[in-house]
């Protein structure tokens, strides 16, 4: 298999990982928000998931495993890509200026991929901070709250996203999620060769839509709990 | 014409061989004429400085009619400057105002060294071509026009990536100073067509290695390769060479 070593090392080889981590991770984000808005959903709906979740331990801990490793892997190539692609330019210009038609070129969310992936990153040290680890026991409220259960009630849920620093870390957390879908997923399909006349319309504003609509999703959820 | 053309002020940059670190110098040309080329102004400007007894501005240049693929600035920030689908040597002075600082440099990028003042070292593209940019097959002699049938979108589509004149623009535009759409070009061009798909996976496998040997960035599908083009050249290529290279490692024999 040594072939294939060399194949995906290369610089296209990394990005069709990159399309396929980002992708694969496109997917887990689907399936949280799908769970996440039984809570605005009412009644026992979120607990029941929840408790549903943890049910079968083993097969929790083989999907995490298996989500971390895709997320490391991508994290991985995406810091291996941007040494790569900084050292490639050497000295810079005193002058750049776009040639792209469309406007607000600097600001564009593909020009700052590795950034927005960064706030995510720290985003997401706060999210399992507050879910995965119950705050290391610092908040005596949440610990007698969240108790023995490793599941996370519609009660944990609340008082943790009722938190003011929570409240605009998350807040924060969502916007640069659209930021990073906004590119990341029409530029996978790039990446992995998926490009035709008849589609790529559909892949761009497809991508932009997928974007807004999971960030949107989770907002949902935010402003539930923050109304509770 | 004399009295009514424009004042500049050039900022350009110049370095006396690959060695120096290299600065900006400021020069202020007058009474240029709108019609003249971009490089008709720096020929100008050459001809001052040698009168002055200082070393004129190196550029690199051939054809001066956009073919050639030798011209190369970075002006303003922009490769080729502000005109789409344009070279620097088909450029006008008519697209600047009377009094605008005009910014020159040279194409940037690790695998593109300066070798004096504007004029950098492109051999790197070279290396890539020598392997596999081309088709080995002999093809004796002429054969009759339509022996092998090519289909007229196919030949279309590989006369476009045809287009690429290989100045680097690409690479210069690049925030990753990638060489994909140069790359795809070349692959394209051939891979399209029925006799460049014998060789179509050593081909893509082997430019590639030697590009990020070269030490290219990698893409990031922002686009700006296409935008600064003055050929034209689509990033649909760069999707095609993903494919290409997709098949060459999965379902190909070659790199085993
Ligand atoms: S000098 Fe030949 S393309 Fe500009």
């Amino acid at each position: 298999m040594k072939w294939l070593l060399n194949a995906l090392s290369s610089s296209v080889g990394k990005k069709f990982l990159m399309a396929i981590t980002g992708l694969l991770l496109c997917g887990f984000l689907v399936a949280h928000l799908a769970g996440n808005l039984l809570l605005p959903a009412g009644g026992d709906l979120f607990n029941d998931y929840a408790k549903k979740l943890h049910e079968n331990e083993g097969l929790l801990m083989v999907a995490e495993t298996g989500l971390f490793g895709i997320f490391i892997l991508h994290l991985y190539l995406a810091f291996s890509l941007t040494w790569g692609n900084n050292a490639a330019r050497g000295k810079g210009y005193a002058a750049t200026k776009s040639k792209r038609d469309d406007t607000m070129s600097k600001t564009r969310p593909d020009k700052w991929m590795i950034g927005s992936g960064i706030i995510l990153l720290l985003y997401l040290c706060l999210h399992l901070f507050d879910f995965k680890f119950h705050r290391f026991g610092m908040d005596q409220e949440l610990t007698a709250l969240a108790g023995d259960s490793e599941a996370v009630t519609t009660k944990v849920a609340i008082h943790v996203l009722k938190s003011p620093l929570t409240m605009i870390g998350y807040a924060a957390g969502f916007v640069f999620l659209f930021a990073h879908l906004s590119h990341g997923v029409s530029s996978a399909f790039q990446s992995l060769g998926l490009s035709h006349p008849k589609y790529n319309s559909l892949i761009k504003y497809g991508g932009l839509a997928f974007a807004s609509l999971i960030s949107l999703g989770f907002f949902v959820v935010l402003f539930w709990a923050i109304s509770q | 014409m004399s009295g009514q053309g424009m004042e500049l002020k050039l900022q350009i940059w110049r370095q006396a061989n690959a060695e120096d670190k290299g600065r900006f110098h400021i020069y202020h040309l007058s009474d240029v004429s709108p019609h003249m080329s971009f490089l008709e102004m720096l020929d100008v400007l050459n001809e001052q400085l040698i009168t002055l007894g200082e070393e004129p501005v190196a550029f690199d240049h051939d054809c001066r009619e956009g073919i050639c693929g030798m011209c190369s600035l970075m002006i303003n920030g922009q490769a080729h400057g502000p005109d789409k689908e344009t070279t620097t040597c088909q450029l006008h002075m008519r697209r600047f105002s009377d009094g605008d600082t005009i910014v020159i440099e040279p194409w940037r990028a690790k695998a593109f060294p300066v070798i004096r003042d504007l004029v950098v070292d492109r051999g790197s593209f070279d290396r890539i071509m020598s392997k596999g940019g081309f088709v080995s097959v002999n093809t004796g002699n002429p054969a009759d026009a339509n022996t092998i049938l090519v289909p007229k979108q196919d030949a279309d589509r590989a006369m476009d990536a045809a287009a690429c004149i290989g100045c680097g623009a690409c690479v210069a535009a690049c925030k990753n100073a990638s060489a994909l759409l140069f790359v795809s070009a070349k692959v394209s061009q051939l891979s399209l067509l029925p006799q460049g798909k014998p060789e179509k996976a050593q081909r893509v496998l082997n430019m590639v290695a030697q590009m990020d040997e070269e030490g290219f960035g990698s893409c990031t599908n922002t686009s700006e390769c296409e935008a600064a083009c003055p050929a034209g050249i689509s990033v649909s290529n760069i999707a095609r060479l993903n494919r290409d290279y997709m098949c060459a490692m999965l379902c190909s024999e070659e790199g085993m």
